[in-house]
């Protein structure tokens, strides 16, 4: 189920009422919303409901073992055996054919075949947000940061629709305690949901829909036939692309757990104002980048090991990162070249930079956005190859005519990188002025919205470019 | 305070800011305003709505969906409710978007030259002769080739489009293929390549077109029959003479306008009963084009991306001996590497019927 259908519309407006009803009876919210978040997920295929609920029994039972268990090596074991558990079930969904593939022409070179075929296996949808999530429960179930509750309650945490298939990838310490307290029927917060909601809307079905289909898909398409200037403008296009649909879902996503009576911590933080690779990665995918830290740089060492190690735990973490975006070489590319930038920033700032003022921020403000435009290219293109077209074609394909650089086109990236640079008090002055107008008006204003989203966006539904990871 | 001992009055209830400072309001109040703003955009996107649910599969959720959104979009336009999406579409130059155009209408065939009727009743009467010579192509006079049809067409499409750029003398007529998700021949409400083909042909003046269609024409329903006719279900003869009738008109089309017509014909897919009825399909296009030599070509996909056994094949083993990933995973589409193989069979009809190579001997003559 996409949040911007008419399906999902209907959904909501039968699962907010029902909700708030069972509330105050926490036995009977919790298999209501289980149920109610199955059905959302059931929507693109029902048979993973199945890994879903494996992914839940198999994470609780181990989290409760480990919880019990009073010997420090038996506790070991087990969340070895329960981390091993979660990634072989995404080795096999996401990357069997990826690691097959590259096996066998890898040993076809030296005239071997590798004993074992590709499968075609369907990627369920949202899988390695929630396998994120059920290890960061079992982990810190394992540090003595949060106990065991209910499955009741962790198959609720972990199947709570509004974060279910794209995050943001909410901790069960922040989550889970919101369950326990029923929330407050008179104080919603539904000028914030509302205003969430509509942008996040507007984001994705205008801005985003918009760019891909009017240059990125077509340049990312054909580099060899594009010119230098289409190019450039293609990757900038492609930088707001993913920006507005991913934090437009990540914004819908907050808005509707809101409307709910649920908060969900901050994904992104105009990323393209950041100054740095480090401050790009506080602002972009803020709960990944938390999660990749806690749970991935930290028990690697984190920088307690000496300036060395700590490089390579940046490199491995972020080539992990990676690698969870997509099973393909490009997305590993794409770490590696984030690595290298937190690497190359560490050693040349230290790290705790204070940030820098005037001239200087500007300065680093647009070296980083071209750097992470940079590794933008290996995140979109289809292969090596046609990334390696794409930076050789903007150097090369000067003085062709350049047809998709239109007004439009242009507007919708300054819109989308400019929006980035916007005072805070300027949307929370738009949202408070909203919470005072009457209801219907309130009403009328988003009805307003919708209908220029709607107006304004490309015809059809396309999905949201991180439903693949 | 409680809202109980508030000054103003024991039954007014004290208002409730968020941490921000800002008014929350209740549940309820959420609802409320979730529901009145689905109404409103509603009326105010009737239109819009309408067209949409004309537009779904036949059923008994388009009957529903029509059932409402006509209605809707009467009293919207009563309540003059539709003026500013109308107001917005005229705008943005999007005035045509809402309009439902299901009229399969083709060019007609020019006058009779000759008193002699034709013998051969494979060679529709309106074509022209098959060239006699072969038209030659250069960078600097390249042939243009236009690319449409549905989603399929997409892929391959955009290997023409890389291929064409190596050759030199071809020339794609537009920006990218002309590839639009969820069309058809079978529903020219959905989007009308009947009107559309015709003037895009005049507007672009291509010398050859790419087609692929019939990846969304597998069922029984469709719009913009002639009056009087109805159609059986899928493949029955009615529809078949239907489709054949479509297929048909849009080559004539193209041809009568000079341009030669490369169909892609549908692949064999994961579904075995979706591949059975893409074959019909198949043979209805592969038979049209075969009735017009010299003017249009098919090309068989479905042995193409078969595997040993014949059955779908994934992944096909390239000529360096390496595996490539060559159909998406729906198991319909096409990969990159499965594109660059139907351009190269594309690139050799068109070998075929141009002169595309020439140049290179007398690349100043």
């Amino acid at each position: 189920m996409l949040f911007p259908t008419a399906t999902f519309a209907i959904f909501f407006l039968i699962v907010l009422p029902l909700s708030w009803l069972t509330m105050p009876h926490p036995h009977r919210w919790r298999p209501f919303m289980i149920v109610a978040s199955y059905v959302f997920y059931s929507w693109w295929n029902w048979h993973f409901i199945f890994l879903l609920a494996g992914s839940t029994l198999w994470n609780h039972a181990f989290a409760v073992a480990i919880h019990r268990a009073r010997v420090q090596s038996q506790r070991k074991l087990l969340l070895t055996l329960a981390v091993v558990g979660n990634v072989a079930g995404l080795a096999y969904f996401k990357y069997y054919d990826f690691f097959v593939s590259s096996g066998d022409n890898m040993l076809a070179v030296v005239g071997l075949d590798l004993p074992l075929s590709i499968r075609t296996i369907v990627l369920p949808v949202g899988v390695s947000f929630y396998t994120f999530m059920a290890i960061s429960y079992v982990v810190d179930t394992y540090r003595g940061d949060f106990v065991p509750v209910s499955l009741e309650k962790f198959a609720t945490y972990l199947s709570f629709f509004p974060h279910l298939v794209a995050g943001p990838i909410v901790r069960a310490r922040e989550l889970i305690p919101q369950f326990d307290t029923p929330r407050d029927p008179a104080a919603v917060d539904t000028s914030r949901a509302f205003y969430l909601i509509a942008t996040g809307l507007f984001k994705k079905v205008v801005i985003a829909n918009y760019l891909a289909g009017a240059i990125v898909d077509k340049v990312f398409a054909a580099p060899g036939q594009h010119s230098s200037l289409e190019l450039l403008v293609g990757v900038y296009a492609y930088a707001v692309q993913i920006y507005a649909d991913f934090s437009g879902y990540t914004d819908i996503a907050i808005g509707v757990a809101l409307l709910l009576g649920f908060k969900f911590p901050q994904n992104f933080d105009s990323p393209y104002a950041a100054y740095s690779a480090q401050d790009f990665w506080r602002r972009w995918h803020m709960t990944l980048s938390r999660w990749l830290r806690d749970y991935v740089y930290i028990p690697l060492g984190g920088n307690r090991k000496g300036s060395t190690r700590t490089y390579v735990n940046l490199m491995a973490t972020m080539l992990i990162g990676g690698l969870w975006h997509g099973a393909g070489w490009t997305f590993v590319i794409w770490g590696g070249l984030h690595g290298t930038y937190l690497v190359v920033g560490r050693l040349r700032h230290g790290r705790d930079e204070a940030p820098p003022v005037g001239a200087a921020l500007w300065r680093r403000r647009f070296v980083t956005f071209q750097l992470v435009c940079l590794a933008w290219i290996f995140f979109r293109a289809d292969s090596f190859h046609t990334a390696i077209d794409m930076i050789t074609g903007l150097f090369t394909q000067w003085g062709q005519a350049s047809p998709l650089v239109t007004f439009p086109v242009l507007l919708a990236i300054a819109v989308g990188i400019g929006s980035q640079y916007l005072p805070a008090r300027i949307p929370r002055e738009l949202m408070e002025r909203f919470s005072r107008l009457p209801v219907v008006a309130q009403a009328g204003v988003l009805a307003l919205g919708l209908m220029v989203t709607s107006v304004m966006g490309p015809e059809g539904v396309a999905p949201f470019i991180y439903f693949r990871f | 305070m409680t809202a109980e001992t508030h000054p103003t009055g024991p039954r007014r209830r004290r208002r409730r800011s968020t941490e921000d400072g800002r008014r929350a309001l209740t549940a309820g109040h959420a609802l409320v305003i979730a529901v009145l703003a689905l109404v409103f955009a509603c009326l105010l996107n009737a239109p819009g709505m309408h067209k949409r649910a004309f537009n779904q599969p036949d059923g008994w959720k388009r009957d529903v969906a029509l059932d409402v959104s006509a209605p809707l979009a009467d009293v919207s336009h009563a309540l003059l409710l539709d003026r500013p999406r109308k107001l917005l579409q005229r705008a943005l130059g999007r005035s045509s978007e809402d309009q439902i155009n299901t009229a399969v209408v083709f060019t007609p065939p020019p006058p009779a030259t000759s008193t002699t009727p034709t013998t051969n009743p494979r060679v529709p009467r309106a074509s022209p002769p098959p060239k006699p010579h072969k038209l030659a192509f250069s960078p600097s006079h390249p042939l243009r080739l236009w690319i449409a049809g549905d989603s399929l067409v997409i892929t391959p499409g955009w290997a023409i489009v890389r291929a064409s750029g190596r050759a030199r003398a071809i020339r794609p007529a537009t920006e990218a293929p002309d590839g639009r998700v969820g069309t058809g021949l079978e529903r020219p409400d959905v989007f009308n390549w009947f009107t559309y083909i015709r003037q895009q042909l005049r507007k672009l003046k291509p010398n050859a077109l790419v087609l692929e269609f019939g990846g969304n024409d597998d069922h029984s329903y469709m719009t913009g029959l002639p009056k009087g006719v109805s159609i059986g279900s899928f493949s029955s003869p009615s529809w078949r003479a239907e489709y054949r009738r479509r297929v048909g008109g849009l080559l004539d089309t193209a041809t009568r306008e000079g341009v030669f017509v490369v169909w892609i014909g549908l692949p064999i897919t994961r579904s075995p009963a979706q591949t059975q009825r893409y074959d019909i399909i198949n043979s209805i296009v592969e038979a049209e084009t075969r009735k017009r030599p010299g003017h249009a070509a098919y090309v068989d996909t479905y042995s193409t991306f078969a595997s040993d056994d014949g059955g779908f094949a994934q992944y096909l083993t390239n000529s360096s001996g390496k595996e490539e990933l060559v159909r998406a995973p729906d198991g319909v589409h096409f990969e990159p590497a499965g594109g660059d193989i139907i351009a190269r069979m594309v690139l050799k009809r068109l070998n075929e019927q141009f002169d595309l190579t020439t140049w290179r001997k007398h690349p100043n003559g």
